[in-house]
């Protein structure tokens, strides 16, 4: 299991990735809107070639005036296949680690559906994120969101 | 007077000229209604005034007014053909249309008459880069550089040309000297960062690795770069390369940041002289005592564990394997067989792994009916039939995965990766409608997962069960769009088109088939026309490596394997049609959409009246609204794909989808056979010919390489001399033609000695009979022929049975069901020979609403 910074050629594997595993998908476009503009910032896992598990980020571009710089996780996932393995939790600590010594992020924020236990497992209990806020009515099918957020003060060098 | 060659009807008086300065300011704060009216009330006066008639065509181009404004656009030129106005114009609006060769040539005519128009000469630049232009692009880029030296983008642009073309030193000096002049730049700056970063790849490429390295060097400690992982990684590969002792440490600071990273490990070996993917006996054990240090240092991480069982062999393969085994069956990991699948090209280690795993389920394994034993760990008794199920059915042996997860279901019937993988074993032994019951009951056990969700409708258009696929992944697909279909499409989901598209094609619906493999050939154009914002915006972002790879990655596009696969499956269909053009009538008097389908039709025309309806009460001119120079996609006018199935010159389409693949999938026999049967029927002698001398480079004994060398010669053959290409070709096939097939055996003896030579290969029966068939042999022989592929000693792929099912229907035998009898016999497990007339019980117990009814109608249909 490589873990390894994404490149350009690994693009479709992520969006592969994403449309089987989750209901927000995004074209090609997007995904080269984060590698050609955050280039640090997206890892993928593989494994023989295939990409089987990302983290699509990017630093927040709407940053009101006095707000901090922070990071943000588009997408996240790994394929059904290859779980229990830590996968994500190690995408996003490289992840996070170029987020605060590139663009000295303060923090990173992310949002997760309201019903995905185990997704607020991971972010929660072993990335330590804790909930900001509920932005009702955030995904298409109008579920509702935790906004979360995870402090990477101790992180920049 | 005006000045000397601007013609006079350009030129307006004080107030109409006031008016169109008016009509500009209006465009580009995109104030369209104004912009429209003032334009109306130069034209009143000035009817021929082409400059104005360009800006009004622009303008009703944004308003979504397109085919008239470009046909006034077009007015405007013929009236003013001097004016770089119209041609800026024109350019905008064919560069909207992505027709980037016209745009650049109308950029360029524009240029001529204001040839130093910034906004002309980066639009041009954009669109040189995006055709590959790359000289005309460094003269561009120099000018606007003269233009405007302050602007630190055009330095960096201009680097990136001279990248472009290879000049690698030119580019160097651009640097150099941009970052000599460069000022303020401030503490931390992420795009001075990457500029420097792009710098010392340049050195490195130019082989000047000392002075990358001082560049890095100066760099990191004063800050400028500010990407640390970057920073390490380039001072390890130049510290490497340089052959320092200082390499080491660089690599092993990588591996502290992720120990994770393959490369990382690569990098240190390679640094100790060690090739990770060419060991030798004389380094193995150095390599496997540093992976070893690795492994304790780095406890969490798989990779030097995974790398060391890669490298070791023998007893050190075994004692290293064991542990390594149990401790992931004992988390419960899915992905352990996957992970080992690499190891099992070597015959030795396979036979390892499975007495090891053997063993293990040895001493775990207890008596069905009681409850499991305290001593036994239950995580792991399941993990590792999984893994024995997993291992078994990847050597072909499916009785014996079947029943080691039985077994494990008897145990753990909740578990979705149990049914997913029983599923996947029926479906390798050729029962598609098992296998999709199967995934199905996994699916049911987590319907929230999207991922088997996903497998489903994978293994119900397997099955051929289309409808019901759409049905499945309607669940996750978007509420709002025409169909479940469409979403996926837009979404540019290439897995969903790839099995949509293979499905139709197996039930021998071509115009549905071609229609999705167009698809995919669209989704791809998408992907090539996604680079063009980023000439510009990446060079104002600063972010010039990725930009490059970009670039690398978008000239081999089509080499991913489902544009790859989508061209051949098309070009198969479209020579089909070319030999048999009926096809296409008899698709039409047989299309029917599917419920679904018509259901999705029904929606979209809602949508569409439903949104003519807001634009007559909008009204054409009353909105402001900006919908940009792009057209909005259109909508599907062929929803059956039965227009496409009739378009004329199949054979032009078929050559222009494999076009790429000469040079992107050169090491793929499918290919060439693709670009063969297309050629051949172009008659374009040469190019057949040489398709044949690559696939035979790549595989000299192939089935399929065989029924075309037959082919040709018979082709070719029968050639009258009028018919016959010029001389040159001639004696070009004549002295190459020999090496495939020597000139004095004649074809049916060529033929015999093949099958001969291969009688032992169930695929080269086939094709040896396929041969005879195409060379006049009677249908008597040639069943008896393939009859031969069902001898004990022959080697018959469950692939080829149903592909000689298939021959043998298609040449009407009267023996067609007892070699489908015969094959029922060699391979119980697959249910694609059975009967025609079970084939709605098969596709119905394939789809399961509830578990609980699955098993009760499989009792219903065993008995």
């Amino acid at each position: 299991m490589n873990i390894r910074l994404a490149r350009v050629e690994d693009l479709p594997g992520m969006q592969a990735c994403n449309l089987q595993n989750l209901p927000e998908n995004y074209t090609m476009k997007y995904y080269l809107y984060h590698a050609l503009t955050w280039p640090q910032l997206s890892y993928v896992a593989e494994e023989d070639g295939k990409i089987v598990g990302y983290i699509l980020a990017k630093m927040e571009e709407d940053v009101s005036d006095g707000d901090e710089p922070h990071g943000h996780v588009t997408s996240i996932s790994v394929l059904r296949s290859y779980r229990r393995l830590g996968l994500a939790k190690r995408l996003m600590i490289q992840s996070q680690e170029a987020m605060a010594t590139v663009y000295k992020a303060a923090y990173v924020s992310l949002h997760v559906r309201k019903s995905n236990r185990a997704a607020l497992g991971l972010y929660r209990d072993t990335l330590g994120f804790t909930v900001k806020d509920i932005e009702k009515g955030y995904y298409a099918d109008g579920e509702d969101a935790y906004a979360m957020r995870l402090s990477l003060k101790d992180l920049a060098r | 007077m005006p000045p000397a060659g601007i013609p006079p009807s350009r030129v307006l008086p004080s107030k109409e000229s006031g008016l169109f300065k008016e009509v500009l300011h209006y465009y580009e704060d995109r104030q369209l209604k104004k912009g429209l009216k003032t334009a109306d009330t130069i034209l009143k006066k000035f009817p021929n005034h082409g400059e104005t008639l360009c800006m009004k065509g622009l303008i009703l181009t944004h308003m979504g007014r397109r085919e008239e404004g470009l046909e006034l656009v077009k007015q405007g030129i013929r009236y003013d053909l001097t004016s770089h106005i119209c041609w800026h114009v024109f350019g905008l609006i064919q560069k909207g249309q992505k027709n980037y060769e016209e745009a650049l040539k109308s950029y360029t005519q524009a240029l001529k008459f204001d040839k130093d128009n910034i906004n002309i000469l980066r639009d041009a630049a954009h669109l040189q880069t995006q055709l590959r232009h790359y000289d005309a692009l460094v003269e561009t880029r120099h000018t606007l550089l003269r233009l405007r030296p302050q602007l630190r983008q055009n330095w960096i642009a201009l680097a990136v040309a001279y990248t472009l073309i290879g000049n690698l030193t030119e580019a160097k000096h651009v640097l150099e000297q941009f970052e000599r002049i460069v000022k303020n730049v401030p503490d931390y700056d992420v795009e001075m960062s990457e500029v420097l970063l792009y710098h010392v790849r340049i050195l490195e490429d130019l082989g000047e690795h000392n002075e990358a390295l001082a560049l890095l060097d100066t760099s990191a400690k004063s800050r400028m770069i500010v990407d640390r992982v970057a920073i390490v990684e380039h001072r390890a590969r130049i510290l490497s390369q340089l052959g320092k002792p200082e390499a080491q440490e660089a690599w092993q600071g990588l591996l502290e940041q992720n120990p994770d990273c393959y490369d990382y490990y690569k990098g240190f070996l390679s640094n100790r002289g060690i090739d990770l993917d060419a060991v030798t006996d004389e380094n193995r054990a150095q390599a496997l005592e540093i992976l070893q240090g690795f492994s304790e240092q780095f406890r969490r991480a798989a990779a030097p564990r995974r790398i060391a069982l890669t490298i070791a062999t023998g007893d050190t393969f075994k004692d290293l394997f064991e542990p390594y085994l149990r401790s992931r069956l004992a988390k419960g990991i899915p992905s352990v067989f996957t992970d080992l699948k690499a190891l099992y090209r070597d015959p030795s280690k396979r036979e390892t792994i499975e007495s090891v795993a053997h063993a293990l389920l040895d001493s775990l394994a207890h008596a069905p009916d009681a409850p499991c034993p305290s001593s036994i760990d239950p995580t792991m008794y399941i993990w590792t039939l999984y893994f024995l199920a997993q291992h078994h059915s990847h050597l072909g042996r499916h009785d014996r995965a079947l029943a080691l997860l039985d077994t494990a279901l008897a145990h753990t019937p909740t578990l979705p990766e149990l049914y997913m993988f029983r599923g996947r074993v029926l479906k390798r032994a050729g029962d598609p409608y098992g296998a999709a019951r199967w995934i199905d009951q996994a699916r049911l056990l987590d319907l929230q997962d999207r991922f088997l969700n996903a497998r489903c409708g994978k293994y119900r258009l397997r099955a051929g069960l289309i409808e019901e696929a759409g049905e499945v992944f309607g669940l996750f697909t978007k509420k709002d769009a025409p169909s479940p279909a469409q979403d996926l499409e837009d979404m540019q989901s290439l897995l969903y088109l790839t099995e949509e598209a293979d499905a139709q094609l197996r039930i021998g619906n071509y115009a549905m088939a071609l229609k999705k493999y167009v698809a995919i050939q669209k989704v791809f154009d998408d992907f090539e026309d996604d680079q063009f914002d980023f000439h510009g915006y990446s060079v104002r972002k600063f972010t010039i490596n990725i930009y490059l790879n970009m670039l690398k990655w978008e000239d081999t596009l089509r080499s991913h394997p489902a544009y790859v696969h989508a061209a051949i499956s098309a070009s198969r269909i479209l020579v089909q049609l070319h030999d048999n053009p009926s096809l296409a009538t008899k698709a039409a008097s047989e299309s029917h959409l599917s419920e679904a389908e018509k259901k999705a039709k029904k929606k979209a025309k809602k949508a569409e009246k439903k949104v003519q309806e807001e634009t007559k009460k909008a009204g054409g001119n009353s909105t402001n609204e900006d919908k940009g120079l792009e057209a909005s996609p259109p909508k599907d006018d062929d929803p059956d794909g039965m227009k496409l199935l009739q378009s004329p010159e199949p054979l032009e389409r078929a050559a222009k989808l494999l076009k790429p693949l000469s040079l992107l999938a050169k090491n793929n026999v499918e290919a060439w056979i693709a670009i063969y049967d297309v050629a051949v029927r172009r008659k374009k002698y040469l190019q057949a010919l040489q398709a044949l001398n690559q696939a035979h480079r790549l595989d000299a004994v192939s089935p399929e390489l065989h029924i075309r060398v037959v082919d040709f010669k018979r082709r070719w053959s029968s050639l009258s001399d009028s018919e016959k290409p010029s001389e040159t070709v001639a004696h070009v096939v004549a002295s190459s033609l020999p090496s495939l097939l020597p000139d004095e055996v004649s074809l049916e003896q060529f033929n015999a000695q093949y099958l001969q030579r291969h009688s032992a290969r169930g695929d080269a029966v086939l094709a040896a009979a396929k041969a005879s068939r195409a060379l006049g042999a009677p249908r008597e022989e040639v069943e008896a022929a393939v009859f031969n592929a069902l001898n004990a000693d022959v080697v018959l792929e469950l692939e080829t049975a149903v592909a000689i099912h298939a021959f043998l229907s298609e040449i009407q035998s009267p023996r067609e069901d007892e070699f489908r009898a015969a094959c029922k016999e060699k391979f119980p497990l697959s249910s694609l020979f059975a009967p025609r007339s079970e084939l709605p019980a098969l596709r119905k117990s394939a789809v399961q609403k509830e578990i609980a009814e699955a098993n009760e109608e499989k009792e219903e249909v065993v008995s």
